[in-house]
């Protein structure tokens, strides 16, 4: 039904097996949940669940990018889910701006006198933003009524700040745990400036109200849930790709050097700074990309999904997940994110002691908290550590 | 194309097969949607408790239909967009027949679209900011005409204040509240230097330089009063500020649209005895039909300490209504009982009868009541059943509005052009 | 009805009298019951409402029974009950869960009831606050002085020109200094908003000059209250307060929503007006002429109102100029309310010369507030310089450590209610607490994990996250209560302006403490030495006979101890929840990181930039807290760009790494 990834280069697939077996697990996959959905096949995999797998396919997405910033450059930013935020919020503005422009002319279509533009306009913003107590479209949505430009953005506002701040910290040699402190002060300012009313993006309660595709209303959720999941399947597939080529030459042999000694390579002549500019801004950007892919199935965002501890939550996954491989990320992010909805969602039985009973509701994230302290102290290299010692020992 | 309603008939077929045969699907599914974990667990957990309560309470009464109630129990975990996911499964995997949910507005509006797509129920228990009214959704909570309008008229009429603070978290429902009573001021002809508007985030523990503020809005020689919209954990420190600046409800009262019974219990109340809040309940309220509930609570959660609260009353009558919809249409249907629940009527714990308008909101009392040293109220006015307005009149552009599901079958109804502006709700 | 209500009536005064006679026949001699008085006022007295209640007062205490004061303070307490059955108050004491009724008159209990058998009467702040004014001139010499400190408090809340005779001459006889002064003060007050001649008047007024207290101001500000005028030309009896000019006092538009607002003249026509009027005019699918589908912009609108004005449908709509030829034809004023152009001349002048010690008090109080925020960054941020600054290990749960320390000192109160006993057990409980924590902490995690600074972040997230989770399971997710003891409880005020709260100033003072300790021990200790030893270089160290495992779980244990205190003192102040440990970490990273790494006076000088940024942004803009904590962590982040090694940077060897 579905092969996302275009033909590539012979030999980088003949040196990288375990490219084409992830592309070829993720289309076995695609294919399998298109078979099982109630979108077009056999109905046995609800609609919310194939949502989740979708946004799942997304989390692996800017997992993978946190693993190149991180696993292989080094710099542990605790601002990528930042940029995928951003990118949510820019797709959202048009999801959100085109919708009720449909409701405001339909309603307005049975009025005596045809509405002008102004009165449609103000209808509009009367109804995005009356919920926040305001009736004024603010300077950021000037283009929210075209796709094209917001798709532009999903793309420019991540990299434009990726690149502004990559290169304010590099230029003043903010390293380690620094350069982590900073990009977590960096999300820490975008949220709480977010969280503000003013801030034009309605505050605290965001954009909603996003699963609803403008000019798709009449298709049901199943089917749109389904067509998400395959953007999302293709665009983890093609970030792969082209994550992994990007790594696997001389450049990603540069970036290695980065994250082991930077002071050596910066000897051998290197310019640093660049690559390291290099590398922050196209995950930035594929992050804002995944999330401009998330946030249409989520059906909402809105400040508190870009508050510091989801970035943290990122880098955890990656490195359960495994550093430094890319599928060790892909495997974290679905791993953890999958079985962290399993326990919170009541799904997992209660385990009862006889004098207690252990509800896994309230003791998930204990659990989360001490086995992820296990994994960074016993299994350095996370889950994909295991996947190495399975494949080599043979 | 063939294949295609082949395997659609295969899967209807299976879904058949899976249902046992002709039973009136029992049992009756209600789903519970409260964050059990995450920020607002504080006060959405107890609702969950109130919920399984009542499912308890109806069961011993022998169920609903004939059929056994369950309550199937999700975690949206103070994740707003989990709201949508999970009221999602709840309606397609668990297939529940009713929704108690939801605390946040920005939680409701994150389950909306999916209540009104896939045509679900819910009952929303908590006081909210209006401008809403949902084919789906049953509003429980005050909206601002049932608890902010009337205490500000008590503070204008009763307390002769003069000049306003109107403090509150930034988030919609502070905002919303705090537009309408601006609005509302001025028509009362409060000059606009007399309103002092101040947002906070959620959790500030900063207060000193604010109620500094406010305390210096009495060198203008008028009366002031503090509206606050503060949430939460927030409210901790706040009046622990105002007790410590030694501000007396005798000189600037302060009114509370948040603070309830529960919030009191992380508070020290002697420094705070004499200021209000507005509700439409207070476990204080003396009737048999409270002294009941309370003990009930009491006994179910097994301790005599746990307060109960206004939310708490308004699940307990929508709970009430519901289970009368229900037996009144025969059926679980959606569309049946929301039918029914028009012009339902379901005694309130406070005295007096609370009624299901067609516009999805409650008549209910507006209570005011102040601040006691045991952490209790003590309802010093109680009004009449006050329909709950959905579009506020304070508003000039949600004046025109009005929400009628039963006669005009629309939500969003303009009354001035006399056309529907939507069927869908605005989120 | 009313023969029910008659009925009631005599019934009750039956049962008065045959009380009356039963218990003492001759104590109840000439006085009247005060029941009957009561009873004619009953629907006011019962449901009691600010408005209506003053001449109810009036006519109560103009009957001059003895009783009445006392009845009216019990009932304003809320101590008298209405018996629905027969419309008789009661007092009323508790007698288990019933209610035991004690008559008004003759002091004997009458009967037990339940609570929902009798209304307990509430009056409510307003109806109180009339009944404490009304009350004054019985209590100004009360022989309590407690009674006469609320009756001057009544004055200050509620000033009445009667209450100027019955003051004035209460000064005499008063014992009390403290009362006697404030009695004076008042009197002031009282005379500058009413005093009878203008000359004492003027006097007073000109006495208030300087005076910052919020009462001065307020009676000043009264005095020079305005309100709006609008006419044709000035009016020669009004005492007017300055005259607005267009353009710059006031804009055109809102000049003319006055004239409007006044029924000077005709309102302008809006946008959905004239789409109204022309939907009124629909004739074959055009108006005017235009065919309805091009009504769709301003300018067709237009030409179809027009059209219908020269068809003289419809009247003319105003011409464009005519709302700046309206605006100029009138003056715009501010008008004094007191009509007295001496009297608002000398509240003016006694004004301006508050405003200036106001703007120096003002100054000053946010220097303070900016001191305790700082101080309150401080602590939070204190413990974390020493495991971040001097160890260099990141350690996330720093914030859990200070939740710690909370529920320590709540868990404490529990058991001993005695706050102040509390406050000195929970101290050191939580140091205890937190150390101990913190060297498991150490020992099991950091350890294995000092060449791995990123992977100590990570770790030390997980245990944040395991513990936040923790303290939800144990205690709960409502906010606890951490109850400071009384004499910490208030506030030191300078005056009405300049104040802090006494628990601000305790944690700055145990923020001083601390930093006193921590330079102590680093410089002048065995322990300190070995530390700063061990952080340049652990293997020179080990071979000079210092056990870095040793110090490195002290060092650590001391900082996490110390979070735990920050604990107690941040509960004390705010709340206590699971969560208020992450509302400090990131701030407290910054703090240190912008102070300084590796120093002490590093912390405090972030602390203090933090602290101050934070409140000035936030005087520049007091209506949106939010705006300013953005604000002030992208000037940290721009701040750390430029200077990343903090405002104290470490030079030469002692910088390491």
């Amino acid at each position: 039904m579905s092969k996302p990834d275009i033909a590539p280069r012979r030999s980088f697939l003949a040196e990288n097996p375990s490219v084409m077996w992830f592309l070829g697990l993720l289309g076995l996959f695609t294919l399998g949940v298109t078979v099982l959905a109630e979108g077009f096949g056999l109905a046995l995999l609800s609609t919310s669940m194939v949502k989740i797998l979708g946004m799942t396919l997304c989390l692996c997405l800017i997992a993978v990018a946190m693993d190149v910033v991180w696993g292989y450059c080094g710099i542990l930013s605790l601002g990528h889910f930042a940029f995928f935020g951003l990118g949510g919020y820019a797709i959202g503005m048009w999801l959100m701006y085109a919708r009720t422009q449909g409701i405001v002319v339909e309603s307005l279509a049975n009025a005596p006198i045809p509405p002008t533009q102004e009165e449609i306009n103000d209808a509009i913003a009367t109804q995005i933003f009356g919920v926040v107590g305001s009736n004024e479209l603010p300077l950021i949505w000037a283009f929210a009524d075209s796709l094209f430009m917001q798709l532009l953005f999903v793309v420019l506002v991540p990299g434009l700040l990726a690149l502004i701040f990559g290169w304010l910290a590099f230029r003043s040699r903010v390293t380690g745990v620094y350069l982590s402190i900073l990009t977590q002060a960096m999300t820490l300012a975008l949220s709480l400036y977010l969280f503000q009313n003013d801030s034009g993006l309605r505050g605290n309660n965001g954009l909603s109200g996003l699963q609803n595709i403008p000019g798709l209303l009449h298709l049901p959720q199943s089917t749109i849930a389904l067509w998400f999941f395959w953007a999302s399947a293709a665009a983890l597939g093609l970030g792969y790709l082209f994550f992994a080529w990007l790594v696997s030459g001389k450049f990603g042999s540069v970036i290695r050097g980065i994250r082991d000694n930077e002071a050596r390579v910066r000897f051998l002549g290197y310019h640093v700074e660049s690559y390291k500019l290099v590398i922050f801004t196209l995950t930035a950007v594929i992050s804002g990309l995944a999330g401009a892919l998330y946030y249409p199935q989520a059906g909402i965002i809105n400040p508190a999904e870009i508050a510091p501890i989801a970035s943290i939550y990122l880098a955890v996954w990656v490195a359960i997940g495994g550093r430094g491989r890319l599928y060790g990320a892909v495997i974290g992010a679905a791993v953890v994110s999958l079985a962290s909805s399993w326990f919170t969602g009541g799904g997992a039985p209660d385990i009862d002691l006889g004098f207690y009973t252990i509800n896994w509701t309230d003791w998930w994230l204990v659990l989360l908290g001490l086995g992820f302290v296990a994994v960074t102290l016993f299994f350095p290299r996370g889950i994909g550590g295991l996947f190495d010692m399975l494949v080599r020992k043979p | 194309m063939t294949r295609k309603s082949l395997l659609g008939g295969l899967a209807v077929s299976t879904t058949l097969l899976a249902a046992p045969a002709f039973a009136q699907d029992c049992p009756v599914k209600v789903g519970v949607l409260h964050s059990l974990s995450g920020t607002m667990a504080i006060s959405e957990t107890t609702l969950k408790d109130t919920v399984l309560m009542l499912v308890d309470q109806q069961n011993a009464k022998g169920g609903l239909l004939g059929c056994e109630i369950e309550a199937v129990v999700v975690d949206p975990a103070s994740d707003w967009p989990l709201f949508a996911e999970k009221a999602r499964e709840l309606l397609t995997v668990s297939e529940v027949d009713v929704i108690f949910g939801s605390w946040t507005s920005v939680s409701r509006k994150s389950a909306l679209p999916v209540l009104e797509e896939l045509n679900g129920l819910m009952f929303y228990p908590v006081q909210y900011e209006g401008e809403e009214s949902s084919k789906n959704v049953f509003y429980t909570g005050a909206a601002p005409n049932q608890q902010a309008i009337p205490a500000v008229d008590y503070f204008l009429e009763e307390l002769g204040v003069e000049s306003f603070a109107l403090l509150g978290t930034d988030y919609v429902y502070p905002r919303t509240t705090n537009n309408i009573l601006d609005s509302y001021l001025k028509s009362k002809g409060i000059a606009d230097e007399d309103i002092f508007v101040n947002y906070t985030p959620f959790g500030h523990s900063d207060w000193a330089t604010i109620v500094s503020d406010v305390v210096a809005l009495g060198a203008s020689g008028k009366q002031v009063g503090v509206i606050s919209t503060i949430n939460g954990d927030a409210n901790v420190g706040f009046y622990k500020e105002l007790a410590a600046q030694g501000v007396d409800a005798a000189d600037i009262p302060v009114v509370a649209f948040s603070v309830g019974e529960e919030e009191l219990s992380g508070l020290d109340t002697a420094p705070l005895v004499g200021h209000l809040a507005a509700w439409n309940y207070f476990q204080s309220a003396d009737t048999p039909e409270n002294e009941a509930f309370i003990a009930a609570w009491h006994d179910f959660i097994g301790d005599t300490s746990r307060v109960t609260n206004d939310p708490m009353e308004a699940h307990y009558i929508g709970f009430n209504m519901w289970v009368n919809a229900v037996t009144e249409a025969g059926t679980t249907d959606v569309d049946a009982v929301r039918a029914a629940m028009w012009g339902q009527e379901f005694p309130n714990l406070t005295g007096g009868m609370a009624v299901m308008n067609a516009n999805h909101h409650l008549s209910k009392p507006v209570l005011i009541g102040e601040i006691r040293d045991d952490g209790q109220f003590d309802i010093i006015s109680q009004t009449e059943e006050v329909p709950g307005d959905a579009w506020t009149d304070h508003l000039p552009e949600s004046a025109p509005l009005k929400s009628d599901w039963k006669d005009l079958g629309c939500g969003m109804y303009n009354t001035e052009t006399a056309t529907c502006v939507q069927m869908t709700s605005n989120y | 009805m009313r023969l029910t209500a008659l009925l009631a009536r005599a019934a009750a005064l039956l049962i008065l009298l045959a009380c009356a006679f039963a218990m003492r026949p001759g104590a109840a001699v000439a006085q009247t019951a005060l029941q009957p008085l009561l009873q004619e006022h009953r629907a006011e007295l019962a449901k009691p409402s600010r408005t209506t209640i003053g001449p109810v007062i009036s006519a109560l205490l103009a009957s001059d029974h003895p009783g009445m004061t006392g009845f009216l303070r019990k009932w304003e307490a809320r101590e008298v009950y209405l018996r629905p059955e027969d419309g008789l108050f009661f007092y009323a004491e508790e007698a288990g869960d019933m209610l035991r009724l004690i008559d008004i008159d003759s002091g004997a209990a009458v009967a037990e009831v339940g609570s929902r058998e009798v209304d307990q009467i509430r009056p409510n702040a307003g109806v109180r606050r009339e009944v404490a004014a009304a009350l004054v001139p019985y209590e100004l010499n009360a022989p309590d002085p407690a009674r006469r400190a609320e009756a001057l408090d009544a004055i200050a809340r509620s000033a009445e020109a009667s209450q100027i005779a019955p003051l004035a001459a209460s000064i005499e006889g008063e014992t009390d200094p403290a009362l006697k002064t404030r009695k004076e003060r008042l009197l002031t007050l009282l005379v500058a908003q009413f005093g009878e001649t203008k000359s004492e008047r003027l006097d007073a007024i000109a006495g208030l000059g300087g005076d910052t207290s919020i009462e001065a101001r307020s009676v000043l500000n009264q005095l020079t209250a305005t309100r709006d005028g609008v006419a044709t030309a000035l009016p020669d009896d009004a005492n007017i307060a300055r005259v607005l000019e267009v353009g710059t006092d006031l804009t055109e538009a809102e000049a003319h929503d006055r004239l409007v607002a006044a029924g000077l003249a005709p309102p302008r026509q809006t946008a959905a007006d004239l789409r109204d009027v022309l939907a009124q005019h629909i004739v074959d699918g055009h108006v005017g002429g235009v065919p309805l589908h091009q009504l769709d912009t301003t300018a067709a609108r237009a030409r179809a109102y027009e059209a219908l004005e020269q068809a003289g449908t419809v009247p003319p709509r105003a011409a464009p100029d005519e709302v700046a030829q309206a605006v100029a034809a009138h003056v715009f004023y501010a008008e004094y309310l007191q009509p007295d152009p001496q009297i608002t001349q000398a509240a003016e002048d006694a004004l301006a010369a508050t405003t200036r010690a106001l703007g120096l008090y003002q100054t000053a109080d946010l220097v303070l507030d900016g001191l305790s925020l700082a101080s309150i960054f401080f602590l939070a941020a204190i413990g974390l310089a020493i495991t971040f600054g001097v160890m260099g290990v990141i350690n996330m749960a720093h914030g859990e450590f200070i939740m710690m320390g909370a529920y320590t000192g709540y868990v404490v109160q529990l058991f001993i209610p005695d706050y102040t006993v509390s406050l000195l057990i929970a101290l050191p409980m939580a140091f205890a607490v937190t150390f101990g924590a913190g060297v498991a902490m150490e020992r099991l995690v950091i350890r294995h994990l000092y060449k791995r600074p990123l992977e100590t972040l990570l770790a030390t997230f997980g245990i944040s996250i395991a513990l936040q989770q923790l303290a939800k399971n144990i205690f709960g997710t409502q906010a606890r209560p951490l109850t400071a003891p009384d004499w910490l409880g208030g506030a030191i005020t300078l005056n009405d302006i300049v104040g802090i709260s006494t628990i601000r100033v305790a944690i700055f003072v145990l923020a001083l403490i601390f930093l006193a300790l921590l330079l102590y021990i680093l410089r002048r200790t065995r322990l300190g030495l070995e530390v700063r030893a061990v952080t340049q270089n652990p293997g020179m160290a080990a071979s000079m006979g210092i056990d870095p495992d040793r110090i490195n779980m002290l060092t650590f244990g001391l900082g996490s101890g110390i979070a735990g205190i920050a604990g107690v003192a941040i509960g004390l102040y705010a709340q206590v929840t699971s969560e208020m440990g992450a509302n400090y970490i990131v701030q407290s990273f910054m703090t240190v990181v912008v102070g300084g790494v590796g120093n002490v006076w590093g912390t405090l000088a972030g602390a203090s930039l933090i602290g101050f940024l934070q409140k000035g942004i936030e005087w520049f803009n007091p209506s949106n807290t939010l705006a300013a904590q953005t604000w002030m962590v992208l000037f940290v982040i721009l701040f750390i760009q430029f200077r990343p090694k903090g405002i104290v940077a470490l030079k030469g060897r002692a910088a390491g790494d």
